[in-house]
């Protein structure tokens, strides 16, 4: 057997595998297209007989989905934003300091990444009611996953910053830069990348949280396109065409970025969390 | 004061104000609601006395209370059973994965990247489609299941008592199981090519070379990714919210979920956190052997 022989063989048995693998994902975009009695169909079409595109619009309307998604991008933009602000300099200083103190403060950061939301939902909600937080409670979803998911943002970013050659930076120092001038002419416009695939990172988890927005906020107009999918479920559904088209209203933006980014979301994220 | 400036701009002063903010922020709104969580597990706390400081201190009744309950120890073996079960399919199958994409062949690093699409996916869209997937009448696998013999008649996946913890399970497994992949193609690429040569030259077949380089050499990975695959199952919630609710009858529901649905469906808040310290002491230990397992790379 051949090279290219070899290749193509591998390539087809990837394909197929990945075609098994994403079936799920297509499962959902094929359901959205059927109509309603297709879809309880015995033995189910694996392609639609006639394509309802009308659905979507009708999910639209009724779910009220643009509230629900504008309320996701709110918090996952307000996420993104704080977590940035905050992580970019600690990750900066975490990567530039070898000592026991930077040991400790990793340390630190590892241990509360791990805190799974749903058990740290309990006293983060009475602690929030107690200060009157649940009055904003958007903003409180924000600082709840801005918590919960900068250990992670810093964790990338370091690693960015530690391929950051420090020469350049001392260069600068010498050229008369004070500390800051320097971390934000050279050593920021260096990062960039790194820090925006983590962003983006953050911002798709943020996208889809769920646990903390169930939890903290009760009005209906400001709950993220999470919550509302989980209360479009109910427990003796039957629209499955229309669950799934919500699905994939909600979805089919993160898999865009995803797919067009691929390559550096991957290695974005192998860099930082386990090398 | 002036020299505290030149010294913010300049000097040692710039590095700690950068990181004295975020972990002041990291203590206040995550390690400050730990210890809150530990007292409060102390505590009598349900709806009334949510907004006041001053509640009665219980003791340990809270534990006595919870180990006494009937649906605390099944609910700990799902926890059990979830845990092993997922990160065993994870492992497994994402290492099989790892181990065919590592053959280089044109295409392999980006189709390889796509599997990663069902880890970037909303939780609770993952668990909307499963839960169709699985759905007893009409769902999809049971008519593969029924038309390749395996099954005979519908499996009801999720309000079937005896399934509905592996109707999650299986779920958990296909959004882990990408994740898995691409840590492990990490690890194996990092394995010196020139040790399967020489082996190669000593007469090992592929087998042989697989148990005496490859797993030998990816301890520490392996090590650290089966830690992350605990820390991140504990962590699902999304799936057992969409699919299962923990039904029926408790028999899907493990701690992570039996603990929110303790405060805020039977607003028990000082239940829930009770169970929330239990469980967050067995991922505190799982994230020790990561960080450990991880020591040298974290150091740089």
């Amino acid at each position: 057997m051949n090279g290219t022989t070899r290749d193509r063989l591998m390539l087809a048995i990837a394909i197929v595998m990945a075609a098994i693998y994403l079936f799920p994902l297509y499962w959902m975009y094929v359901t959205t297209l059927k109509s309603g009695s297709e879809v309880f169909a015995t033995p189910p079409s694996f392609w639609p007989a006639s394509p309802q595109w009308s659905t979507y619009a009708f999910v639209w309307e009724s779910r009220n989905m643009g509230r629900y998604l504008w309320n996701s991008l709110v918090i996952a933009v307000g996420s993104v934003a704080l977590i940035s602000v905050l992580g970019v300099g600690c990750a900066y200083v975490l990567a530039r300091y070898r000592n026991a103190w930077v040991d400790v403060g990793l340390f630190l950061i590892l241990m509360l990444q791990v805190l799974p939301a749903s058990l740290m939902i309990t006293p983060i909600f009475v602690g929030f009611s107690q200060l009157g937080m649940l009055e904003y409670p958007r903003l409180a979803v924000i600082i709840a996953i801005a918590a919960k998911s900068m250990p992670f943002f810093v964790v990338l970013v370091r690693a960015t910053f530690m391929g950051v050659p420090q020469e350049l930076e001392e260069a600068a120092l010498v050229d008369g830069n004070s500390r800051i001038g320097a971390f934000f002419s050279i050593v920021l416009p260096l990062a960039r990348n790194g820090i925006l695939v983590s962003a983006l990172l953050i911002f798709m988890q943020a996208f889809g949280e769920f646990v903390y927005s169930k939890s903290i906020i009760q009005a209906a107009e400001l709950q993220p396109a999470s919550v509302g999918l989980n209360s479009f479920m109910g427990p003796n559904t039957n629209e499955w065409n229309n669950i799934m088209a919500y699905a994939t209203m909600y979805v089919t933006p993160i898999l865009a970025i995803f797919v067009l980014l691929q390559r550096r979301i991957v290695s974005g994220l192998t860099s930082g969390a386990l090398k | 004061m002036k020299r505290l400036f030149s010294s913010m701009r300049d000097g040692l002063g710039f590095d700690i104000a950068l990181v004295a903010f975020p972990l002041g922020f990291l203590l206040l709104m995550s390690g400050l609601p730990l210890v809150y969580n530990v007292v409060m597990s102390f505590q009598e706390v349900d709806m009334f006395s949510l907004g006041t400081f001053s509640r009665p201190f219980v003791g340990l009744r809270n534990y006595t209370d919870l180990f006494a309950q009937p649906e605390t120890y099944p609910i700990l073996l799902n926890t059990l059973i979830f845990v092993v079960g997922s990160i065993a399919g994870q492992f497994l199958i994402g290492f099989g994965l790892a181990l065919f994409f590592w053959v280089n062949f044109p295409g392999a690093s980006w189709l390889r990247g796509l599997f990663l699409v069902s880890w970037v996916m909303p939780g609770l869209v993952v668990g909307a489609i499963w839960g169709w997937i699985l759905s007893g009448d009409f769902g999809v696998l049971n008519f593969i299941l029924r038309e390749t013999g395996l099954i005979d008649a519908n499996i009801f996946w999720r309000s079937d008592p005896d399934y509905s913890l592996y109707a999650v399970i299986l779920a958990n497994i296909w959004l882990g199981t990408s994740f898995n992949m691409i840590l492990l193609s990490v690890g194996l690429s990092g394995i010196p090519g020139d040790l399967y040569e020489a082996a190669e030259l000593d007469g090992a077949n592929a087998w042989q070379r697989f148990w005496t380089i490859t797993l030998p050499t990816m301890r520490s990975t392996i090590g650290a990714i089966v830690a992350l695959g605990l820390i991140f199952t504990l962590q699902q919630f999304d799936l057992f919210a969409a699919i299962t609710s923990g039904g029926p009858n408790n028999a899907s529901n493990v701690t992570q979920y039996w603990a929110w649905e303790l405060s805020f469906r039977q607003y028990d808040f000082g239940k829930g956190a009770t169970v929330s310290v239990v469980m967050i002491v067995f991922v505190m230990i799982a994230a020790l052997v990561y960080v450990r397992s991880t020591r040298h790379e974290v150091r740089g």
